[in-house]
């Protein structure tokens, strides 16, 4: 006897359901024993053992689906005769799994789907940081950046490259793009290959090399019509003409927005290696981990500084490119995962109540089909299935809104987002919704069928017909998954609360200026027709002239950069007498401006005095507050001298003739920068042109463009904005972030609150008797309601208890994302309760109204 | 009347149970032994087709017993209902016209 064949067969049967195993399984035990004795040989006694095998998973299989198939059809027809609560029950999963699957979506888009380059896992970025300052990193040296490119022997290609744009030059008026220098390492590093001509070669990116350009898809199709002959063609920018070289595939996108790729030529025999404004991308050799990498580039980074003394100390690092990309968004994103997950669980303790209730009025049905003869498992199998479907429901409607909201979020976004961000639902997004429907369905199904079973074997038979109250365990469980809705709910509205606070924290912090009423832009101007000198400081000065002179206009000014722009530039400096080695020195905002730049930004003057036409040129210098109090404590700055760039550069000394207040220039949270501002000069041209309007200062775009094209039609205007328009662009993730989460609290609430409700409501409905009694025997209807509220509070209370010290701890968890907010913020945590009483006491009304309008004597006939 | 679609399976074992009541074991001889092997039903596919022939009335169990023929061991002994000799019946019909059609067509040797 092949004895473990047999036992093999026996444990097969287990794969039949319940219910067809306790039917057939002796048969099926004995056909095979009376096989096997008939068999004549050990042989043939295994081949009738394998061939009994080998049927039994399809056949259970089978008889699994046979079961579905009629718990499906019968959860179809509960469905036909509850509609109402089917559709509330599906609608309020659907909220539930559609919210987490939109934030997974995002999660998904900006953290989780790898970059579009070939092995993407191998892409890292390549940097040097500042160990004194943690907020200077990111940047490379571009010399440091070509000696680590020709050291590595870890990393296969290292690309350098610097972003920007590019105006280029058609009949119908100039057009700015987005647009990139790069060396050749990079788009190699990156390993994409153009669709029509070659990448750049090393001879293009180095000092004077040809003029050559590489363009996007897109813009070969926009502006070339996809004419294979574009290659060799000309690319007309404002400065001057390349030759198209190359079509990157439409799938290409690096680094965010880039249309136009031109070789970087600069020298890194000339830049010091201080200059601070190139990045670097690189792909690792097959099977070497970044951690190797990071060390390499330490351990190089430490030998290229030792080299070209002095040494700024700064330290070299690799880190996974996706890392780099994403580090923005991740906390933020955790959060807004965190609040769907609370989402989804107050919908699923919604869903557990509905399917708890419709368990209370199906005990009589269960009883039935229980004495029937249909076994405790069976019955559990069948209500799991009706959980199944409803969550089904739930995710396939989820998804949908899913599909719908994701754009809509991403439309609130006010910058462009990096062009290879990706946020369709894709195969991951899918298979995350239908394993949290499943987890879902199953975690508002189990319940209330546990309970259903347990208390319908008990003692429903017996009072079945009549609506008698449930047991006292269903109700507890009740009761308990409101006060879990409630404490969840609680969570997210002192988290919507704290996103809120922190977001308006930013918004409406003082900046030190009026951003009201201010207009700016950038001016791009042709360098061959306005070198630096005379002839750009006579076209800014006509340009000025023009819009100063436009009705509607305060002050006009032209800067280097845009407070809170794009364009950002640091510089190291010394202080005369108070020479410090390179490590220890930090970057200052160097700011380029001409006279009116203050009056028009509304940055007031403290001390000694602003630019005046006769400071082009000259080294003078005007400093912010904060700069002079840390550095000259003793309020003596005015006529101290400083110099910029490192020491060895022996730049000239710019004398200090004025103080103005701080002024938020470089990032919108956290620390700033001091900012020092230079006059304009024949070296120092400004790029960007500030606007004080009396009027809003939208309304002056079209005028203020007309009047600078009047100057010269080829003027490139690009970047438009008003200052209130980029201090959004700079908050927009706060913003975004409180946005959602005061959502999701506003659905949190309402669902707790209905949850709240439906339990009152049902407690009434069952207590009608009751309180007829009471109020025949003369109870107020002040007393009835009372009792109501009381049952309401108890309720709320215990929410409370639970879901305040759980805000509070999550609070302190997520202390580092809040701006300038306690953790224990005390609006938070005594308006959010508040809020949370008052939606309690909304819940409770109603059915405390409808338990007074019992009249006693339909209540006493009621039975 | 109702038209039951008949699997191989499913009409092997009507067939075997048209002379009288079987149980499970003997059924799956009775159809060894009519097709000289060439059928051979594992358990599992025979009980799925016994629970589903029970289902739409095909086929009724008797009372468990004994058969003498093997041991003591109580088994289940199923036959045909009339619905299930009647769709046997029209099962076998309908055979005989597909396998006339073959002839006719040249598939199969006319019979002489």
């Amino acid at each position: 006897m092949p004895a473990p064949a047999v036992w093999l067969y026996r444990a097969c049967l287990r794969l039949y359901p319940a219910e067809f195993r306790e039917e057939y399984g002796r048969e099926l035990t004995l056909v095979l024993d009376d096989r096997l004795r008939d068999s004549s040989s050990a042989l043939e006694r295994l081949v009738s053992c394998l061939h009994a095998i080998a049927a039994l998973p399809f056949a259970a299989a089978a008889e699994h689906g046979r079961v579905l198939a009629r718990d499906l059809r019968y959860a179809l027809r509960l469905v036909r005769r509850e509609p109402a609560m089917t559709a509330a029950a599906v609608f309020v999963s659907a909220l539930g799994i559609g919210t987490i699957t939109l934030i997974f979506a995002l999660a998904n888009g900006l953290l989780l789907r790898p970059l579009p380059y070939p092995s993407a896992d191998r892409l890292v970025a390549v940097d040097e940081y500042s160990p004194v300052d943690a907020s200077e990193h990111g940047d490379i040296a571009l010399a440091n950046a070509m000696d680590v490119r020709a050291r590595s022997r870890l990393l296969e290609d290292v690309g350098i490259y610097d972003t920007g744009d590019a105006t280029l030059l058609a009949a119908d008026g100039a057009e700015q793009v987005p647009a990139a220098v790069v060396t050749d390492g990079a788009m190699r590093a990156l390993g994409v290959q153009p669709v029509l001509g070659r990448l750049f070669t090393s001879a293009e990116t180095r000092p004077n090399g040809p003029r050559v350009a590489i363009i996007s898809d897109d813009l070969f199709r926009r502006r070339f019509g996809g004419d294979p002959a574009t290659i060799g063609k000309p690319l007309d920018t404002l400065n001057a003409s390349y030759t198209i070289v190359g079509v990157m595939p439409a799938s290409f996108h690096f680094p965010a927005l880039a249309e136009a790729w031109f070789p970087l030529q600069s020298d890194p025999a000339t830049t010091p290696r201080t200059d601070y404004f190139l990045s670097a991308v690189a792909r690792m050799k097959p099977g070497v981990s970044v951690e190797q990498a990071d060390a390499e580039m330490q351990a190089l980074m430490h030998q290229i500084h030792a080299e070209h003394p002095p040494d700024n100390g700064w330290v070299g690092r690799v880190r996974p490119l996706r890392a780099v990309f994403s580090a923005d968004y991740r906390a933020g994103i955790f959060a807004l995962m965190a609040a769907a997950v609370l989402l989804l669980a107050i919908a699923c303790g919604n869903v557990a109540n509905l399917l708890l209730l419709r368990a209370s009025v199906r005990r009589g049905e269960i009883a039935v089909r229980t004495a029937l003869g249909a076994s405790r498992r069976r019955l559990l199998r069948q209500l799991i299935t009706e959980g199944l479907l409803l969550g089904a429901a739930g995710g396939a409607l989820g998804i949908l809104l899913a599909v719908v909201g994701t754009p809509a979020v991403v439309a609130l976004v006010p910058i462009d987002l990096p062009r290879w961000l990706d946020f369709s639902i894709d195969a991951r997004v899918l298979a995350f919704t239908i394993a949290v429907s499943l987890a879902t369905s199953l975690a508002f199904a189990v319940l209330p069928a546990l309970a259903s079973i347990g208390s319908a074997m008990g003692d429903a038979l017996k009072d079945a017909g009549r609506g008698a109250a449930p047991a006292r365990g269903q109700r507890r469980l009740r009761n308990a998954v409101v006060i879990a809705e409630l404490a969840v709910s609680m969570t997210l509205l002192a988290g919507a609360s704290l996103a809120s606070r922190s977001f308006l924290a930013v918004r409406l912090q003082p900046l030190g200026y009026d951003t009201a009423s201010v207009l700016s832009m950038n001016i791009g101007r042709s360098v061959r027709r306005y070198p630096d000198g005379a002839a750009s400081r006579a076209l800014l000065d006509r340009i000025k002239d023009a819009v100063a002179a436009l009705p509607g206009t305060q002050s006009v000014a032209f800067t280097s950069g845009v407070p809170l722009g794009d364009s950002h530039w640091g510089r190291l400096y010394t202080i005369e007498g108070r020479p410090r080695p390179l490590e220890q020195m930090t970057f200052v905002n160097h700011v380029v401006v001409t006279p009116d730049y203050f009056r028009t930004v509304g940055v007031p003057l403290r001390q000694g005095r602003a630019f005046i036409d006769a400071d082009y040129g000259a080294t003078t210098l005007v400093i912010s507050r904060g700069f002079a109090e840390r550095n000259f404590p003793a309020g003596d700055a005015l006529g101290k001298r400083i110099r910029f760039g490192p020491p060895q550069n022996k730049e000239p000394w710019y004398t200090i003739v004025g103080i103005v207040d701080d002024a938020r220039h470089d990032v919108l949270k956290g620390d700033d920068r001091d900012t020092l501002y230079l006059p304009y000069s024949d070296d120092l041209v400004p790029g960007a042109m500030l606007v004080r309007t009396a009027a809003k200062p939208e309304l002056m775009v079209r005028s203020i463009l007309s009047s600078v094209h009047a100057v010269d039609r080829d003027i490139a205007v690009s970047h438009v904005r008003t200052l209130e328009q980029l201090v959004d662009r700079n908050a927009w993730r706060d913003r975004l972030i409180a946005v959602l989460f005061v959502g999701f609290a506003a659905i949190a609430m309402l669902l707790a609150a209905a949850g709240l409700y439906a339990v009152l409501s049902y407690a009434i409905s069952l207590q009608t008797h009751e309180i007829g009694v009471r109020m025949a025997l003369g109870a107020s209807a002040y007393g009835v309601r009372a009792t109501v509220v009381r049952q309401a509070t108890a309720l709320a209370l215990v929410g409370l208890g639970i879901g305040v010290p759980i805000a509070a701890l999550l609070a302190w968890l997520w202390r580092g994302e809040l701006y300038r907010i306690s953790p224990a913020d005390p609006v938070t945590f005594v308006v959010a309760p508040l809020a949370f009483l008052f939606v309690g006491a909304a819940a409770a009304y109603l059915p405390a109204r409808r338990a007074t309008r019992v009249n006693p004597i339909v209540a006493l006939r009621h039975d | 009347m109702r038209q039951f679609i008949l699997s191989r399976d499913t009409f092997h074992i009507l067939v075997a149970l048209a002379d009288g009541e079987r149980h499970g074991y003997s059924i799956m001889q009775e159809i060894g032994e009519r097709t000289g092997g060439a059928v051979r039903l594992s358990p599992s596919t025979l009980y799925s087709a016994i629970k589903r022939l029970l289902e739409e009335g095909l086929i009724e169990e008797l009372a468990e017993r004994p058969d003498p023929a093997h041991d003591d061991e109580r088994r289940r002994y199923y036959r045909l209902t009339k619905a299930g000799r009647r769709a046997a019946a029209d099962e076998a019909k309908h055979l005989e016209k597909l396998l006339a059609d073959a002839r006719s067509a040249g598939l199969l040797p006319r019979r002489t």
